[in-house]
Parts: structure tokens; C-alpha cells; sequence
């Protein structure tokens, strides 16, 4: 399948195509009725000449009035556009014969048709005649073969002339038909031109341009409006893009420069070998930060291009929470912030990525709690939908960090940055595992604590088991 | 043992070589898919470093051929590229392993070590020891000097990773994996601590200090003998 023919071309074919029928119709109609009404005129001066020598015939007692009727005769044909006449006795003997062609062999129909008058058409070598037989009552040899026939070559003419014209005429008609439809559609696609030059102009540096709907036909109004969806989103996508790279040159400016900086005072004068290591020491931590930044951004950056839990497996949320507070068990103690867990339930999900979703949102509740307080994760099912909530007891965030938590590189106390907090990517990370769960993620903050919400979708949850 | 690493990136592969060489291992480098190819098929190896993307015959194809020559020789990939259809490719071609760029160095050496060991007859013991600390693997119990040492679940994990690859140092991503099945970067203050708590428990009433911090690296036991 090539693409679909250009509209220009089909609304002209089908412009043409119905120009087409209906002036073929209309020619037909035309000639049609020409050529009825010739051949009723034609009949009606049959009859009329038919009657005129009916009566003269009538008068006709014997032989030596024939004179004075064929004189009758003559005038009768006199009165009318050629017709011709030929009358025969009862025994066949031409009573009347008017000049031309010889109308006796025009073959005579059956008798009774005979009686009532019969019109046909008729043609000699040169001529096409309509012809009136007719038998006609007389007392002297009666009855009588009454035959008049007028010549319709000039209609026969002027109907085929007729045809001629009306054909060049359709033909005409068709093309102009066709040319109009093609500058209609052209005039009526204007709009869409001007639509498509508006879209031209779009570049990525212009996004914020948007089609006004209501300057074009109510028709593209419905594509105006989507296509400015598609550009609001672009638009987002794109600033979230921008950002995303000025947050990355950002991140990294600061090691590079720590970087660069220790290695150059380091060469500027000799220095003892364990001076030297130091440096290279410090240099490895600061590589590794590195490096997990990228890692970590990768990871983002799969999760934008549509990320799917690769191994879906039934998994107890009470256990890998379990797990997890194993893990952080050494460094929460340290820190005199104790963990409980309350509740318990199930999900599908991805294992490793769900896993790193939660120990993202455990490490950010235990870093932000302060001695003496406890991490509470709570797992229940409501509403056929798993609910993981993650709290801890604080300081309220304010509302404008709620809604940023979430984004990259994003941190509630930008002074922290450098120190155990890591990139600030461990919430988008955990955001996007649970997206990618078809579920979301939300957080609430009060004056005692803040909570993170995750609840995933009853398509992807069992039952709980108790 | 002898490794074969396949890099193309010159930089890369000198430091592969300069890194392996020092941590005790005979090296053969290649730049090339073709030449890597060549030798790996004709020279015998205890382990293969693929980088993936080679400018010619790329790692696929090298492994491809390894196995179905019937060689079995373990083989460990580096991808500048981390895709689940790489990994799973990787997987059925018959990669051993499979390491993401940027890594760790320890990380690649503790990693190459596990496939060597792993080749080797696995690990039947019953107990571990180095210097006076005594692990009884049966009993999960630890002593040291004769005496009994209390440690959790996952500290005697911890200890029992770090005894049985003494003189390596582990990178504190793999103590993570190992003891915690935590396969992702993870907030690596946790193994500090836990290791922290750890010598407080092993080392603290000891004069000889067992479990060593390698700056920049992660952490190891070693004996005193090979320390000095």
C-alpha cells in the first residue's frame, strides 16, 4: 500500500465524476424529447394530411371526378413541407402518385392495422421518410390504400448535430467541472495551508506557540486544539529535558572542579608519596559519586523512554521490607532512629527495581529523622490496591517542596547537597519503578511528619495473605 | 592465571592490564575484535574480558564462537551500554558475568575472582579461619582467640565474605549484593557502619586488627603475615 491519493486529486475526480453523470442524464433527457416531439409533430401532419384526403376521397363518386380530386391532392400537398402521397384502388392501380420516390413499395402491413392507420419509419436510398398507411372506405374501387410520407432527414439532421453539440458540451462541462472543483478544493484546503505554515514556524526554540482555534473553520478546530495538546506536552517534555541537562552540567561541574582542582595544586610542587595517595583517594570518592550519578541517571533515562518491570513475580512486600531494615538496621541504630514495620501484603511486581524503590524511599525516611524517632513503614490492601506508606516524624515541608520532592536533583535543603544525601535522585528513581508499576506516588506532610504514599493498581495486586 | 581482555578503547585496556598484572594475574590485551578472536580461540585462558562494542568482531560474536567451539571458559562482558535485551543476550549467548561502564576497578577484580573461584571446585568447608578468628560455618559462630564472639545474622554473612576472600579487597557494592542482595547502588554509609560495628565487635578488644579499610577501594581481612 502506497499512501492514499492527494485530496486536490480525488475531490477534482470526484467533481468530475458526478459533472459526468449528471450532464449525461440531463443531454440524454434533451434528446430524448427533441426527438419525441419531432416525431409527434411529424404525426400529427400525417393525420392531418390523412384526414384532408380522407374527406376528398369521400367525394369521389366515379371515374371523371378523379381529375378534379387529384387536382384536390395537389393542393392538399401544397399546404405542407413536402409530403408525399400515393393512393391505390381496391385492385392495386395507383389512383394518385406524387413525384419522388415511388411509395408503392413501401410493404403494406397487416390488414388490421391496415384499417386504423399505421405510422413507420421508412428509408429509400437517399432519404429517411415517416409513414402513414392507412385503408380508407370509398364507393368508386373502394376501398383505398391511402400512403403520405413526409421526409425527416432535417430532423434526423438537426437530432444528430444536436447529439454532436451536446456531447462537446458534457465533455466541455466535465473539464470545466473538474478545473472549478480542483480551484475549490485548492481555495478550500487555504486554511490548512495557512494551519501548515503556522506549524512551520514551530521550532524547538518556540514552543510556546500555539494555533489559535478559533480562527480556523470549525472543522480543524478539533486538529488545532489536539496538535496544541501535543505541543503543551513537547513543551513540558522539552523544559524537563533542558532542565534535566542544565541539573546534570550542574552536578558535575562541582566534582570536575574538585577534580581538577586537587590535581593541579597536587602537580604544581613535588610532593611525598603519601601525599600523593591522598589525593588519589580523595579522587577515587569523587570518581565513584560520579559514577553513581550516571548510573543513576541512566537509569532515569530508560524509565522516560518507557521502563517495564522485566521479571513479574508475586513478591511479599512484609518480607523485603524486612530485608531492607536488615540493611539499614546497622546505620539506623547509629543514628538512634528505630524502624517498624506494621501490616502486611502482596504486589506484582519487578523484585530488584520495586526493592530499589522502597530502599530509596527507607534511606530518605531514616536520613531525614531525627534521634530518638521511628520509621514507619506501613503495608496494607484497600480498595483492591496495595499501599505502602513510608513515614517519618519531622519538620513539615513546606508546600513548595512537596510538589518538587520528586524531581531530579532536587533537595529540600540545597546545603546538604555535597554530604550523605547522594545526588537527589533517589525519589525520581522511586517514582518512576512506581510509575512503571502503573501505580503513583504521592506525599503528605504535616507538623508531625511526613509520609510517602505508594499505591499500586489492583491489576498488578493478589490478595493479601493473612 | 591467565586473562584475555579484549578493549578497544587504548586507555582502558592499559589500565585492565596494568590493574589485573598487579593483582597477580598473567594479562594478554587486544585492541581488536579480530586479533581477540584469534586468541581466544587458539590460546587457552582461564577467563575472558569482552568488551562488547568492538569496532570489528564485536563480543557477541567472540563468545558465540568460544562456545560453539565447546569451549567453556568463563567470560565476563563490559558494555558502555546497560539494556536488559544486552543482559538477556548476553545470557543465552553463555556470558559469565556482565559489568556496566562505568566500574569500580575492585569491583572488576572481585568480580573476576568469583568466576575463577566459582570454575573451581566450590566450597565444601566447614570452617574458616584467619589468624586467631574461627568461623564454625556449621554452628554460624565466630571466635576469636578462643573466645566467643555474639554477632547477628548478617554481621557473621558479612564476616564469613570477608574471611573466605581474604587479601581481596571488596568493594562495598558487592558486600551489598552479597550479604544483603542489594543489587543496585545503595547508600554505601550502610557498609561502613555495618562494617564499623563489626570490628567493634571482632577487632576492638584485640591487638591485632583484623578487617582493613582500603581507601577508595572497600574493605578486606588479611592476615598479618601477607600485610607486612
Amino acid at each position: 500500500m502506497g499512501r492514499p491519493t492527494s485530496l486536490t486529486l480525488r475531490l477534482t475526480l470526484l467533481f468530475s465524476a458526478v459533472a459526468t453523470v449528471v450532464l449525461l442524464a440531463f443531454g440524454w433527457i434533451i434528446e430524448r424529447s427533441i426527438e419525441e416531439h419531432f416525431v409527434l409533430g411529424d404525426t400529427q401532419e400525417l393525420k392531418v394530411i390523412g384526414q384532408a384526403v380522407e374527406r376528398s376521397l369521400s367525394t369521389l363518386q366515379s371515374n371523371h371526378d378523379l381529375t378534379r380530386v387529384k387536382q384536390r391532392f395537389d393542393d392538399i400537398l401544397v399546404g405542407h413541407h413536402g409530403p408525399l402521397l400515393y393512393i391505390s384502388d381496391a385492385s392495386g392501380k395507383p389512383l394518385y402518385s406524387s413525384p419522388g420516390p415511388d411509395l408503392s413499395l413501401i410493404p403494406l402491413p397487416s390488414p388490421n392495422q391496415l384499417s386504423q392507420g399505421d405510422i413507420q419509419q421508412w428509408s429509400d436510398s437517399q432519404h429517411n421518410y415517416l409513414v402513414h398507411i392507412q385503408q380508407i372506405a370509398g364507393q368508386n374501387n373502394g376501398p383505398y390504400t391511402v400512403i403520405i410520407a413526409v421526409a425527416t432527414d432535417f430532423h434526423l439532421h438537426f437530432l444528430s448535430s444536436f447529439h454532436r453539440t451536446l456531447w462537446l458540451m458534457v465533455i466541455g462541462g466535465i473539464v470545466a467541472m473538474g478545473l472549478m472543483g480542483w480551484i475549490a478544493v485548492r481555495h478550500g484546503h487555504r486554511p490548512l495551508h495557512q494551519m501548515v505554515d503556522q506549524i512551520s514556524r514551530i521550532s524547538a526554540n518556540a514552543l510556546t506557540t500555539r494555533l489559535a482555534p478559533d480562527t480556523v473553520p470549525i472543522e480543524l478546530t478539533e486538529l488545532a486544539l489536539s496538535f496544541n495538546e501535543l505541543l503543551q506536552r513537547m513543551e513540558e517534555s522539552f523544559i524537563r529535558l533542558a532542565n534535566f541537562s542544565a541539573d546534570i552540567a550542574h552536578e558535575l561541574r562541582t566534582p570536575v572542579t574538585n577534580l581538577m582542582t586537587q590535581t593541579q595544586v597536587a602537580l604544581s610542587q613535588a610532593r611525598n608519596t603519601d601525599e600523593y595517595q591522598e589525593i588519589l583517594y580523595s579522587n577515587v570518592e569523587e570518581y565513584e559519586r560520579m559514577a553513581l550519578m550516571i548510573s543513576d541517571m541512566l537509569f532515569l533515562a530508560k524509565a522516560d523512554n518507557g521502563l517495564t518491570p522485566p521479571n513479574v513475580e508475586e513478591i511479599d512486600l512484609e518480607s523485603e521490607v524486612h530485608n531492607l531494615f536488615d540493611f539499614y538496621e546497622a546505620l539506623a541504630e547509629e543514628q538512634q532512629v528505630s524502624l517498624k514495620l506494621e501490616g502486611s501484603s502482596r504486589v506484582m511486581g519487578d523484585r530488584l527495581m520495586l526493592r530499589r524503590a522502597l530502599n530509596n524511599l527507607i534511606s530518605n525516611a531514616i536520613r531525614h529523622t531525627a534521634p530518638n524517632n521511628t520509621v514507619t513503614v506501613q503495608l496494607s490492601t484497600q480498595n483492591k490496591k496495595t499501599l505502602i506508606a513510608v513515614q517519618n516524624p519531622g519538620v513539615p515541608l513546606a508546600a513548595e517542596h512537596l510538589s518538587k520532592v520528586f524531581d531530579r536533583f532536587y533537595r529540600v535543603d540545597p546545603s546538604r547537597q555535597r554530604s550523605s544525601e547522594g545526588a537527589g535522585l533517589g525519589l525520581a528513581i522511586a517514582k518512576s519503578i512506581v510509575e512503571a508499576h502503573g501505580g503513583e506516588i504521592t506525599v503528605i506532610s504535616d507538623d508531625t511528619s511526613t509520609q510517602f504514599l505508594v499505591s499500586l493498581p489492583v491489576s498488578t495486586v493478589l490478595p493479601a495473605i493473612s | 592465571m591467565k586473562l584475555l581482555v579484549v578493549e578497544d578503547e587504548i586507555k582502558t585496556g592499559e589500565y585492565l592490564k596494568q590493574g589485573l598484572s598487579e593483582a597477580g594475574f598473567i594479562v594478554d590485551l587486544c585492541h581488536n575484535g579480530l586479533d581477540g578472536h584469534h586468541l581466544a580461540m587458539t590460546e587457552h585462558y582461564d577467563l575472558l574480558i569482552l568488551d562488547v562494542m568492538l569496532p570489528d568482531v564485536d563480543g557477541w560474536r567472540i563468545l558465540k564462537s568460544l562456545r560453539e567451539a565447546g569451549k567453556e571458559v568463563p567470560v565476563l562482558f563490559l558494555t558502555a551500554r546497560d539494556s536488559i535485551d544486552d543482559r538477556v543476550k548476553g545470557l543465552e549467548l553463555g556470558a559469565d558475568d556482565y559489568l556496566v561502564k562505568p566500574f569500580a576497578f575492585s569491583e572488576l577484580l572481585a568480580r573476576v575472582r568469583t568466576l575463577l573461584r566459582r570454575s573451581a571446585s566450590p566450597a565444601t568447608e566447614l570452617s574458616l579461619s584467619v589468624a586467631d578468628l574461627e568461623l564454625d560455618l556449621a554452628r554460624h559462630r565466630a571466635s576469636r582467640n578462643g573466645k566467643r564472639i555474639h554477632l547477628t545474622a548478617k554481621e557473621f554473612a558479612l564476616l564469613e565474605l570477608l574471611v573466605r576472600r581474604q587479601g581481596e579487597v571488596l568493594p562495598r557494592s558487592l558486600i551489598a549484593s552479597q550479604v544483603w542482595d542489594m543489587n543496585f547502588d545503595s547508600d554505601t554509609n550502610v557498609i561502613d557502619v555495618a562494617i564499623r560495628r563489626l570490628r567493634g565487635k571482632i577487632d576492638d578488644n584485640f591487638e591485632l586488627k583484623l578487617i582493613q579499610t582500603v581507601r577508595g577501594m572497600g574493605y578486606m581481612i588479611d592476615t598479618p603475615d601477607e600485610n607486612t
